[in-house]
């Protein structure tokens, strides 16, 4: 049975050294606990005839009338109210990341879905650091190689970054299945919207140096479906660029679409009263970049992945999130079904 | 018990026939010397030998604190012509490989000098460097009009070659070869200009409309000719060379232009429409006007002033000059009213012109797929490529496009970032993309170094690159 009222996106900052799935159980646990903590309706009361002793004495057994609690209605007997929580998770994080994690409870999972669909880029923060190669490319792995790393400037790692954005510019172009030779094509690529609507390997559209001290480095990526470890491969690969090796010492997601680090809640505040306000602050930004960004594709016909009852189903769903009413989403798509 | 009956007990059980009992009795051994302290169970090694091993770890090198960037050469485009200068395209060196007639993406050329300026001509390609070395000048491509000098034909001490398929060093006439330095070359239809510092301009080629400078020879056969020009007398010294299809432009310290060879388009500039044999100085709106510098690959010239003033003249068949003038031939250099700023660097293609403006912005205007989308295929006044298509954005606000270069039909833009863009028509995969089809807005395309410079022809491409570290 789902919470009304509890229905929605929020994000949370996940710490480094746990598992996804854990963040993800932990949270249910502690909303569960919370909301069965909560006081319960009162217990439906029954009028029994209740035997008796007669003011008379002597064994007779007299009738009252009483209201009495159901017992079916007994905390004991039912058991706690919540058993379980539909928490669905937006863009995993790995055990050694850090950063953003967007969670959606109930309703809030249709949306995730469609944040899904929308293809909006992640912004990471990426700590490496020169002179060692790992087996997995990060600094706890198995040890392959070390390398010297005084010839290396910030010029020559900007140079690199340069290039990277390069070619990642050009699979962004290609990944967006737009026949180059249209009109449409031309405008897109002058404004920038040209990005990739459907699987593709992983595109970083932005990345740059933040800070820059031998042997440690720290860049900030934007990216369209990559993995962490793709990450800490980009890391390795710039090594390998510069003549020499690095390993990627931190992988910290600052931003997830429309969630930033600000929004996200940390550990002290993972309880229900903050979440509830949390899932209200969210739900007008993720409405209007879902709103923008699936309007813009509907108008380019090749492109838009929804058709015009699911957007419509999409649209009136958005207006629940506001009623918190179930029946009229039902109603009207059987009403579609009839007509 | 002794460790020596361990031993001997062993191999009673390997002549065992079943395998089982051979595992089981080597568990056994394994187990006695465990509790005999004889081996330690394999165990994850702790932080501390983690570390030790760490730091005992040898740490090489790859690359000194002293490393020096290298320049490399790449090319890309047609060629069976030689142009490319890879003889393995054209006749592969193993018997399963096959000819490749068409290199789609930037391929390394290796040279052994640093190539200091290179030109595309129409199937044809010149190396320069700017070495004090006898060694100048290589070409490579069509040489059926000697445009890459005598090439000795091994085969036959008498004959030339007609297709050079490797860089050839081309011999000059040099006065003092150890001490002139070549500082640019320039190639034409089917001819070739060699700039030196202080032994003037070389030409060789075709002269049957006087584009070498030298007066023409009825019936001359350029074919297998030793005959190389040197052209001295100019009113200062020349800075510029510039090859048009069948024409050559001349530019001098002084900022004037002389101009000789075909003139039908007026493309000459001398207010005529006949052949020039001796380089002549160019009046009309440029007269007493400080010229930087010059571009042409058709029959339409460019010239900019040291104030950022275009000039034109030429073939205006493409719409060109059309903004001052209707006539289709301008035979007399005119001012380009143009109102887009302080123009930088001009360059003609055959049917589209390119300028860069102070301000980094690029306008281009002519006929063609000039880089607005397929929609714009003519235009008399220019019209400006958004810059946010070569790289500049929110996130990199100061990239600005530092160069354009034109081939015949194609146009390319260097940044400032060292990142290449073309577009145009993609003619024999000579804009480098890796695909086959025209490009219609510009196209990164994706060389492992800085571009330093590029040069365009008719279907290949040379560019000169500094690797990253």
């Amino acid at each position: 049975m789902a919470a009304p009222g509890l229905a929605g996106l929020f994000a949370v900052y996940k710490p480094a050294g746990v598992a996804w799935g854990r963040v993800r159980e932990a949270l249910e646990t502690r909303l569960l606990r919370e909301l069965n903590a909560a006081p319960q309706r009162a217990p439906r009361q029954q009028v029994r005839f209740l035997p008796s002793p007669a003011p008379e004495g002597g064994g007779a057994v007299e009738l009252v009338a009483a209201s009495v609690p159901v017992l079916a209605d007994h905390p004991l007997v039912r058991g706690p109210r919540f058993r379980k929580l539909k928490m669905g998770a937006g863009h995993r994080l790995d055990v050694k990341a850090s950063g953003v994690f967007v969670l959606g409870i109930g309703h809030g999972n249709k949306l995730l879905t469609d944040l899904y669909n929308c293809h909006l880029t992640k912004v990471y923060t990426v700590g490496g650091l020169f002179g060692k190669a790992t087996d997995d490319f990060s600094d706890t792995g198995n040890l392959i190689e070390k390398t010297t790393f005084d010839h290396i400037t910030r010029e020559k790692l900007e140079r690199i970054l340069a290039v990277i954005q390069g070619t990642n510019q050009k699979a962004l172009l290609m990944y967006s299945n737009i026949d180059m030779k249209t009109q449409e094509a031309y405008e897109l690529a002058v404004k920038g919207l040209i990005r990739p609507m459907g699987k593709s390997p992983p595109i970083i559209t932005a990345i740059r140096c933040l800070q820059f001290a031998l042997p440690e480095f720290q860049l900030e990526i934007h990216c369209l479906h990559e993995t962490q470890q793709y990450l800490r491969k980009v890391v390795h690969e710039i090594g390998l660029e510069l003549k020499s090796s690095a390993v990627c010492t931190q992988v910290r997601r600052t931003r997830d679409g429309v969630f930033t680090v600000d929004d996200a809640l940390p550990r002290t505040q993972w309880n229900l009263q903050s979440i509830q306000e949390a899932i209200r602050n969210c739900q007008l930004k993720v409405q209007t970049e879902l709103e923008k960004t699936l309007a813009a594709h509907e108008e380019n016909s090749p492109l838009h992945q929804l058709d015009g009852t699911q957007l419509s189903m999409l649209c009136r769903s958005l207006r629940e999130q506001h009623n918190t009413a179930e029946t009229c989403q039902r109603g009207d798509g059987q009403q579609k079904e009839r007509g | 018990m002794r460790a020596g009956e361990l031993t001997l007990r062993a191999p009673a059980c390997e002549g065992g026939q079943d395998g089982g009992g051979l595992r089981a009795a080597m568990a056994g051994l394994a187990r006695r010397l465990l509790c005999r302290g004889f081996c330690v169970p394999a165990r994850p090694p702790s932080t501390r030998q983690l570390r030790e091993a760490d730091e005992a770890a040898p740490v090489f090198q790859y690359a000194g604190k002293a490393a020096r960037r290298k320049d490399r050469v790449f090319v890309w485009g047609f060629s069976y012509s030689g142009a490319l200068g890879i003889p393995s395209f054209v006749k592969p060196d193993a018997g399963w490989k096959k000819p490749r007639r068409i290199q789609p993406t930037p391929y390394r050329l290796e040279t052994e000098d640093k190539i200091s300026s290179a030109a595309c001509g129409y199937g044809f390609t010149l190396l320069a460097s700017n070495t004090r070395d006898i060694t100048k000048v290589w070409g490579m491509g069509l040489n059926k009009d000697s445009q890459l000098g005598f090439q000795r034909s091994r085969r036959d001490q008498t004959k030339a070659y007609e297709y050079v398929l490797e860089p050839s060093p081309i011999p000059l006439p040099l006065e003092k070869p150890q001490q002139t330095r070549v500082l640019q070359v320039s190639c034409g239809r089917a001819h070739s200009l060699v700039l030196t510092d202080s032994e003037g301009v070389f030409t060789m080629g075709n002269n049957s409309y006087g584009q070498c400078g030298r007066k023409v020879v009825e019936d001359e056969i350029y074919s297998g000719s030793h005959l190389i020009h040197q052209l001295k007398e100019f009113d200062s010294r020349v800075v510029q060379v510039v090859c048009g299809q069948d024409h050559s432009l001349f530019r001098t310290k002084k900022g004037s232009v002389y101009a000789c060879g075909w003139g039908a388009d007026g493309q000459t500039g001398l207010g005529h429409y006949n052949i020039t044999s001796v380089p002549t100085k160019l009046q009309g709106d440029i007269a007493g006007v400080n010229i930087i510098q010059v571009s042409s690959y058709g029959d339409c010239c460019l010239a900019v002033s040291d104030e950022g003033d275009v000039f034109g003249w030429g073939n205006s068949e493409y719409l060109q000059l059309a903004s001052v003038t209707e006539t289709t031939q301008v035979n007399v250099p005119r001012h380009l009213p143009f109102k887009i700023g302080k123009v930088k660097e001009a360059a003609c293609g055959g049917t589209g012109n390119i300028v860069l403006t102070e301000e980094g912005n690029v306008f281009v205007w002519g006929y063609g797929i000039l880089g607005k989308g397929p929609n714009l295929t003519e235009t008399a006044e220019p019209e400006m490529i958004p810059p946010s298509l070569f790289g500049c954005s929110d996130f990199s606000p100061d990239t600005r496009v530092a160069h354009v270069r034109c081939g015949l039909s194609q146009f390319a833009a260097l940044t400032n970032r060292g990142e290449l863009f073309v577009w145009g028509k993609n003619l024999r995969g000579c804009l480098g993309t890796g695909r086959m089809e025209d490009q219609y807005f510009p196209w990164r395309v994706t060389v492992p170094g800085e571009v330093v410079d590029v040069a365009c022809g008719v279907d290949h491409m040379v560019s000169m690159v500094r690797s990253f570290t």
